[in-house]
């Protein structure tokens, strides 16, 4: 498995060009996308995106992660998590310019997006990051201390700049349930989303409620790979994510 | 292994027809979204799908085209030969491209929505015209769906330089691309596409292995015998290959399955992928090959029986069906999304479409024998 970087991951959505194709989804419409209500509560609050939406008119978001970010596995970067959630933001904020980055890159985790995140982040000047990361840590089983130490190290260094943050849990798929240890890493993060106070998106328990509760089978959601999202599994977590988000904001 | 003796069959294999036009059903109803005629095609029931077969047949069948022509005529001849097919397999490209981007325009004009042009990878086309009309040309850019021809084209432009080697060492060639298949995995190699930071959904790197692999079988031409002595042994891990393989795609379908697959099975396959061709899935179509040739000699006589030779025209006529029902594909996607995708809806579209196939392949086939009479 090897996705190699690339800028369309870099790729901006701007608002602009494609508001009047958001306005309906016909196809997309229909699906339903479950969820427990606790699911959309991120543990913490967003008032800098309100603040900046207020003073500026505008909203910049930056999607940090690797592949799932990305979209890969998707028929194309229109069903990508972060494309769906500028759709939703846009729809939910018509008076606010909203500008979501893609910057995922397949294959990579926290230790190689620490080391892009003044190009990749600091340089858009967002207000906030959606940082999606946890499974190529645990897929390559890097230590676990290690990951925990990291990810707080670079939440720090975006709350020295002002930034907000929701982290991004890893995703309910096969390659990722027969780890050995993947409950680890995803307590890591809960650890490190409680330890300072940052909002935490739980993808993994809203994919697992799908497989367990709503009896949806892996290939409803899941890529025939085993690993990544398909389009309706994009689709549902970019839309559910943009909830969680305007429920984080303040009026 | 050195200069084989026996030349590549003449008599035109009847399988290769019969599967290939298997392959192009199957693509065309897997490439229909959400499609449950889906579950007749292979791909629901293993780790490889219909890509394998038809880029393995398309090896196959270049082997058997051109093999002769180097053998009567020379290298040079036989390179111009294969070459003028990939300038076809270009133009079939090209002409594609424009078909199938007309359509996405015409649907995006009637309904006044963007949707498909971005669902279908054609943004590119609206934000950067100029640049996209040149990445076009170069194979780069091109929407959903359009990814077997380019993969198509520059292995079969290998194959004018290989085709020497091919004839004359099989197996070692065979061992090169093998050899390829592993760096370029190793090292991550692919091509670049459009937009800036794409790249190829087939990495022909690795998948070029699948088109060497029926090109060194035709090469040799025995395989099937020097397999023979082995049938014992091959042919049930074939089939415990098969059953494995079934049991691990039908668990992505039904939870209860799901349950079953032990962790440590898990982490020794996942994930299984398709732009890099994971070696379980040419695993799995080699399994699906050897049990295929096996159960089925050259001459079964269900090969001639009415029902297959619709198949059999699809084969013979594969680029003309393959470029159609690529286009069709995307007229279901359009006609399921405006009535709704019941079962009926999917059940129509798909009969419509191979109906189609069906009767461009018998044109075709008509029209070619008439002028041959001519």
């Amino acid at each position: 498995m090897s996705h190699r970087r690339g800028t369309d991951l870099r790729s901006t959505f701007v608002a602009l060009a494609l508001t009047s194709a958001c306005a309906v989804f016909p196809a997309m419409a229909k699906e339903r996308c479950g969820y427990l209500p606790g699911q959309l509560r991120l543990g913490a609050e967003l008032p800098k995106a309100r603040a900046a939406m207020n003073a500026r008119k505008a909203l910049e978001v930056v999607a940090l992660g690797s592949s799932s970010t990305q979209g890969y596995g998707a028929t194309s970067p229109f069903h990508s998590y972060p494309a769906e959630l500028l759709r939703v933001l846009q729809e939910s904020y018509p008076s606010i310019k909203v500008t979501v980055y893609n910057r995922g890159i397949g294959g990579q985790d926290v230790t190689q997006m620490l080391e892009r995140l003044e190009r990749d982040v600091f340089a858009e000047h967002p207000d906030l990051v959606v940082w999606q990361l946890g499974t190529n840590a645990a897929l390559r089983s890097q230590n676990v201390a290690q990951f925990h130490r990291l990810l707080a190290g670079g939440i720090a260094r975006m709350h020295a700049k002002g930034i907000e943050i929701v982290l991004m849990t890893p995703q309910y798929a096969p390659a990722f349930n027969a780890l050995e240890n993947e409950e680890d890493y995803l307590a890591a993060m809960r650890e490190v989303a409680q330890e300072t106070n940052v909002a935490l998106f739980p993808r993994y328990e809203i994919m697992k409620f799908w497989f367990e509760n709503e009896r949806l089978p892996y290939a409803r959601f899941i890529n025939r790979d085993g690993l990544h999202l398909n389009d309706f599994g994009y689709t549902c977590i970019g839309r559910l994510l943009g909830e969680a988000i305007k429920r984080a904001i303040p009026r | 292994m050195i200069a084989t003796s026996h030349p590549p069959r003449r008599a035109r294999d009847l399988r290769l027809d019969f599967f290939r036009g298997l392959a192009l059903w199957f693509i065309f109803i897997d490439h229909v979204p959400d499609n449950a005629v889906s579950w007749i095609t292979v791909r629901n029931y293993g780790f490889s799908d219909a890509t394998e077969i038809f880029v393995f047949i398309s090896g196959f069948a270049a082997m058997i085209a051109y093999a002769g022509v180097l053998d009567r005529q020379g290298w040079l001849m036989a390179a111009m030969r294969v070459l003028r097919r990939v300038w076809q397999l270009y133009v079939a490209h090209i002409m594609l491209f424009v078909a199938f981007t007309a359509q996405i325009a015409w649907i995006s004009l009637r309904t006044n929505r963007q949707m498909f042009i971005e669902q279908m990878n054609l943004l590119g086309l609206v934000q950067e015209p100029t640049r996209a009309v040149l990445e076009t040309a170069l194979l780069r850019f091109r929407p959903a769906n359009l990814d077997v021809l380019p993969l198509y084209i520059v292995v079969l432009a290998s194959f004018a330089l290989t085709l020497p080697a091919l004839r004359r060492a099989p197996w070692l060639t065979l061992a090169g691309s093998a050899l390829v298949y592993f760096v370029a995995r190793r090292f991550g190699w692919n091509l670049a596409a459009f937009p800036e930071g794409k790249t190829w959904y087939f990495d022909p790197f690795m998948w070029q292995l699948a088109f060497y692999l029926g090109a060194a079988f035709a090469a040799d031409g025995r395989v099937g015998e020097r397999l023979r002595p082995y049938a014992k042994l091959l042919a049930p891990t074939a089939v415990v290959t098969l059953l494995i393989a079934g049991f691990i795609a039908l668990s992505w379908e039904f939870n209860a399955l799901g349950h079953m697959v032990p962790d440590w099975l898990g982490r020794l396959i996942y994930p299984i992928d398709k732009t890099t061709l994971d070696p379980l899935r040419l695993l799995h179509f080699l399994a699906l090959a050897y049990l295929a040739q096996l159960l089925i000699r050259p001459d079964a006589t269900f090969l001639r029986w009415p029902l297959a030779s619709p198949l059999r025209r699809c084969g013979e006529h594969s680029l003309l069906v393959f470029c159609i029902g690529t286009f069709l594909s995307f007229s279901a996607h359009i006609a399921l999304d405006a009535w709704g995708p019941t079962l009926t809806a999917q059940l129509l579209v798909s009969a419509l479409g191979i109906g189609v196939l069906i009767a461009v392949a018998y044109i075709a086939d008509w029209y070619k024998k008439k002028q041959a009479a001519a």
